[in-house]
C-alpha cells in the first residue's frame, strides 16, 4: 500500500493561502454580485404558469400589474426543444411580485381570470407558486440560523470531551474554523451561481458539517491514538502529518464515493432540468471537497501552530520557574 | 479472535439481500382482483407534493394580534379536518405549531382530478366557519369517509328551511365527564352553554320540538342529530349519545369552531402542478442506480474482497433507508418522501461506505507491517472502531439539532425529515454492519 509523506505543517502557508484566496475571491463576487435571499426568507409571492402559444411579455406585466395592483416582474421560458411543433411547446411564464408581502388568494383568482380573459386560447395553468408571509419568512431564517449555531456549541463540546487527551477544546476550535471555512464555501458557490438562498442552503450547510466534521473527527482520532503510540516528546508537527499521511487514503477515498454519488445526482438533475435538485446537488459537491480539504489540511496544521504558539509562550515561563 | 465460520458470512449476506430485496420491492399478495400489501416497498412511500404534486398552505387565525389559545387552535384544526373530508381529500396532512399560531395543511393532487382548482380549495378550507342549528335531519346526500363513517350534506325540506340557531348563538360547548348516578358508568357528553339571545330562541325551539331532532351543521355537513328530551330555558343544555371521550372532544371543538368569532388567514401558500414533479421520481432514480454502481466499481477496484463486502453491507443499508420511510417496520409510521429526502439517500449511499473504508485501509496497514491476516483483521477493526464511533455520533447529533430547533410541524423538518431519517439510521447500523461485515470477511479468503 502507498503510504503518503507529506509535510502538512511545513507547507501550512500553502494551505492557508489557497483558502484565503477562495475566501477573498469569494467576498469580493459577494460585493459584486449580492446575495439572494429565497422568497422563503425574505416573503413574497412568485407564481408560474404554463401557457400555448404565444403571449407578449409587456401584455402580461400590465395585465397582473392591474388585476394585483403590484408591480411584477414577467420572464417567459420557451421550450426549445419543441419549437418545431410549437403545440407540443412546454411553455411556462414566471411571474415575480415586488416586494416582500405575500399575495392574497382573491388576487391570485383574479390574475388568473384577467389573463384567461386576454389570452382565451393560451390555456394558463398554474405549474408553481409560492406565497410566503414576510414575518413567516423572518422567523424561518432565525430557527435555521440558531439551529447551525447550536450545532456549532454541541460540537465543540463533544470534540472537546472526546479528545481532551489532545487538548480537546483547541481540537475542536480548530474544528470549528475548518467547519466555518466550509459553510463560507457552500455559501460562495451560492453567490457564485447566483442561487437564492433557500432551505436548500440550510440543507446543504447543515449536511456539510455532519460530513467534514466526520472526516476532522477520523484524523483527530489518529492524532489521539499515535500520541499513545509516538509518546508525549513527539512534536505536534510530526505527530499531525503521520496522522493525516496515515488517514489520507481514507480521507481522499470516501469524499471521492459521496463526491461521485452526489455528481450523478447533479448530472441527472441538470439533463431533467430539475432546479430543485441541481441548487442542492452543485453546492454539495463543492461542499465535499471543500471539507475534505479543510479537514487534511486546515483543521490539522491550524491546530499544530497553535499548540506550538502556546509551547513558546508557556516555555519562557516554565524556565523562569526552574531557576 | 476466533475466527467465523465460512456459512456465516453467507448467512448474514443473504439475509442482507433478502431484507433489502423486500424493503425495495415489498412483498405482495394476489387476493381475486386486490393486491395485499404484506410487507411496504418503494412504491409504497407517500411522496411528498414536490413529486407528486399538490398544494401547502399555512392558515393563522385572525386574532387581531392577540395570542390564540389553544382551543381556539384546536377549532380551527377541526373546522379543516371537517372541510377537507368534505372536499373528499382524504390524503392530507395536517399540524398545528401552537407556539407560532400556525396551521400547516399539505394535500397531493388528486389523481382523478383534472380540473383541480387549488385556490378555490384553500379559500374553502380557510373560510369563516357556518355553524347552524336546524329543525329535523333531512339531507339531500350521503357519502362515506376514508373510515367509512357515513357523512351527510346539504340540508333540505323543513331542516333547510328552519334555522334555529347560528354560530353568533352559542357562548361556548366542552366536552365533559359525567356519571350516571344509577349505575355509577362514565359518559362523555358535550356541554354547550347559550348566549341570552340563543338561550331564548332556544327555549322556543325545544317547547315547540319536544322528542323531534334538531340537527347540527357546520357549512354544508350535519356533525349531530340529537333529539330533544326537554325544554331548554336556561340556554345550558347537554349532548348525550355514547360519545367516547375523542368523539366528544371533536364535537366540542367543531361547535366551537362555529362560534368564535376569528376567521383564517392564509399566510403562506404554494402549489406545485404534477407534471413537474412526475420525471423528477424518475430522474432521481437514474441517478441512483448510476450513484450506486459508480461506488461500488469504486470499492470493487480499490479493495476487491473487502470492497464486495462493503457493497453487502452497502445494500443493506439502502434497504434501511427505504424501510425507515415506507413502513416496513410495523412500528415506525411511514413518511412522506420528498425530493430533498431521495438526494439524502443517494448521498448516504457515497457516505455508507466510509465505515468499510476506514476499516480495510486499517487491516491493509496491519497487514503491511507485517501481521498475519487474521491478527490484521482483529487489530484494524479494534483500531478503527473508535474512529468511526465518533465520526457517527457527532453526525447524529447535527440530526437531533435539526429535530430540536424545527420541531416535528415545520415546514423545514418537513424536507429535513426524511433526511434526517435517512442519513441518523444507517449512522447507527453503519458501525455494526461495518465490523460484523469485515470481520467475516476473512472467513471467505483461502485460509
Amino acid at each position: 500500500m502507498r503510504t503518503f509523506h507529506i509535510k502538512f505543517c511545513e507547507k501550512k502557508k500553502i494551505f492557508f493561502g489557497i483558502s484565503l484566496a477562495i475566501l477573498v475571491i469569494g467576498v469580493i463576487c459577494n460585493i459584486f454580485l449580492g446575495t439572494k435571499l429565497d422568497i422563503q426568507f425574505t416573503g413574497g409571492a412568485v407564481i408560474r404558469y404554463s401557457y400555448n402559444g404565444t403571449i407578449q411579455q409587456e401584455d402580461v406585466e400590465q395585465i397582473v400589474k392591474d388585476a394585483s395592483g403590484k408591480d411584477v416582474s414577467v420572464r417567459i421560458h420557451e421550450d426549445m426543444s419543441t419549437v418545431n411543433d410549437p403545440t407540443q411547446a412546454n411553455n411556462s411564464v414566471s411571474i415575480s411580485f415586488a416586494g416582500t408581502d405575500s399575495i392574497s388568494l382573491d388576487q391570485q383568482q383574479s390574475i388568473a381570470t384577467a389573463l384567461d380573459e386576454k389570452y382565451p386560447d393560451a390555456n394558463f395553468e398554474v405549474v408553481e407558486s409560492n406565497s410566503v408571509n414576510p414575518t413567516m419568512g423572518q422567523s424561518f431564517l432565525l430557527k435555521c440560523a440558531i439551529a447551525v449555531l447550536i450545532a456549532f456549541v454541541l460540537l465543540l463540546i463533544y470534540v472537546g470531551f472526546r479528545f481532551r487527551k489532545i487538548g480537546g477544546v483547541t481540537a475542536g476550535l480548530m474544528s470549528i474554523v475548518a467547519l466555518l471555512h466550509d459553510v463560507l464555501i457552500v455559501y460562495f458557490v451560492f453567490v457564485a451561481f447566483q442561487m437564492p438562498i433557500n432551505d436548500s442552503f440550510m440543507a446543504v450547510v447543515l449536511t456539510i458539517l455532519g460530513y467534514s466534521l466526520n472526516n476532522t473527527i477520523i484524523i483527530y482520532d489518529r492524532i489521539r491514538e499515535n500520541r499513545r503510540l509516538m509518546g508525549p516528546k513527539t512534536s505536534y508537527a510530526d505527530l499531525v502529518d503521520t496522522s493525516i499521511n496515515q488517514t489520507l487514503t481514507r480521507s481522499i477515498y470516501t469524499s471521492l464515493t459521496t463526491f461521485v454519488a452526489i455528481a450523478a445526482v447533479f448530472v441527472v438533475g441538470s439533463i431533467y432540468g430539475l432546479t430543485s435538485v441541481t441548487t442542492f446537488a452543485l453546492p454539495m459537491m463543492v461542499g465535499i471537497v471543500a471539507g475534505c480539504y479543510s479537514s487534511v489540511c486546515i483543521a490539522g496544521p491550524l491546530y499544530v501552530a497553535w499548540e506550538e504558539r502556546k509551547e513558546k509562550k508557556s516555555a519562557p515561563a516554565a524556565s523562569v520557574e526552574n531557576n | 479472535m476466533k475466527r467465523v465460520g465460512k456459512p456465516v458470512f453467507f448467512i448474514v449476506a443473504l439475509l442482507i439481500l433478502v431484507f433489502t430485496y423486500t424493503s425495495l420491492f415489498g412483498v405482495h399478495g394476489q387476493n381475486g382482483d386486490n393486491t395485499i400489501t404484506y410487507i411496504k416497498g418503494a412504491s409504497d412511500i407517500r411522496w411528498g407534493i414536490d413529486i407528486n404534486g399538490g398544494v401547502e398552505a399555512t392558515f393563522s387565525p385572525d386574532t387581531e394580534g392577540v395570542k390564540a389559545t389553544e382551543d381556539q387552535l384546536n377549532s380551527a384544526k377541526a373546522i379543516i379536518e371537517l372541510r377537507m373530508v368534505n372536499q373528499n381529500i382524504t390524503d392530507y396532512e395536517l399540524y398545528v405549531d401552537y407556539n407560532q399560531d400556525h396551521i400547516i395543511v399539505r394535500f397531493p393532487w388528486k389523481n382523478d382530478e383534472t380540473t383541480f382548482d387549488p385556490e378555490a380549495a384553500i379559500e374553502e378550507l380557510s373560510a369563516t366557519a357556518m355553524l347552524t342549528f336546524r329543525e329535523g335531519n333531512e339531507y339531500a346526500t350521503q357519502e362515506t369517509d376514508a373510515d367509512g363513517n357515513p357523512v351527510y350534506k346539504t340540508p333540505t325540506g323543513t331542516t333547510a328551511d328552519t334555522v334555529i340557531l347560528e354560530g353568533s348563538d352559542v357562548k361556548k360547548a366542552e366536552a365533559q365527564m359525567i356519571q350516571d348516578p344509577t349505575t355509577g358508568a362514565t359518559e362523555y357528553e358535550v356541554g354547550l352553554e347559550l348566549s341570552d339571545e340563543g338561550a331564548q330562541k332556544f327555549a322556543e325551539a325545544t317547547e315547540r320540538l319536544q322528542g323531534q331532532i334538531i340537527s347540527i351543521w357546520m357549512d354544508d355537513v350535519m356533525i349531530s342529530y340529537p333529539t330533544v328530551n326537554a325544554v331548554i330555558s336556561d340556554g345550558k343544555c347537554s349532548i348525550t349519545g355514547g360519545f367516547t371521550a375523542a368523539e366528544a372532544s371533536d364535537l366540542a371543538n367543531k361547535i366551537n369552531a362555529g362560534a368564535l368569532p376569528f376567521k383564517l388567514v392564509t399566510t403562506n401558500f404554494s402549489t406545485v402542478s404534477p407534471t413537474l414533479g412526475a420525471s423528477a421520481l424518475n430522474a432521481m432514480e437514474i441517478a441512483g442506480i448510476i450513484g450506486f454502481i459508480l461506488v461500488c466499481l469504486i470499492m470493487l477496484i480499490v479493495y476487491r474482497l473487502p470492497g464486495f463486502v462493503a457493497i453487502i453491507a452497502l445494500l443493506g443499508q439502502i434497504g434501511l433507508c427505504f424501510a425507515a420511510v415506507s413502513g416496513y417496520f410495523p412500528f415506525l409510521n411511514s413518511f412522506t418522501m420528498t425530493l430533498p429526502g431521495i438526494a439524502g439517500i443517494i448521498l448516504s449511499i457515497g457516505m455508507g461506505v466510509d465505515a468499510n473504508v476506514i476499516t480495510a485501509t486499517r487491516i491493509k496497514e496491519e497487514v503491511n507491517s507485517g501481521k498475519t491476516l487474521d491478527g490484521a483483521i482483529q487489530k484494524g477493526n479494534a483500531n478503527s472502531f473508535w474512529a468511526i464511533f465518533d465520526g457517527n455520533i457527532t453526525t447524529i447529533m447535527v440530526a437531533l439539532i435539526l429535530m430540536m430547533v424545527f420541531g416535528p410541524t415545520n415546514i423545514l423538518s418537513w424536507i429535513f425529515g426524511p433526511l434526517r431519517r435517512v442519513l441518523s439510521i444507517p449512522l447507527v447500523t453503519r458501525c455494526w454492519l461495518a465490523t460484523s461485515a469485515t470481520s467475516s470477511w476473512a472467513s471467505v479468503l483461502p485460509a
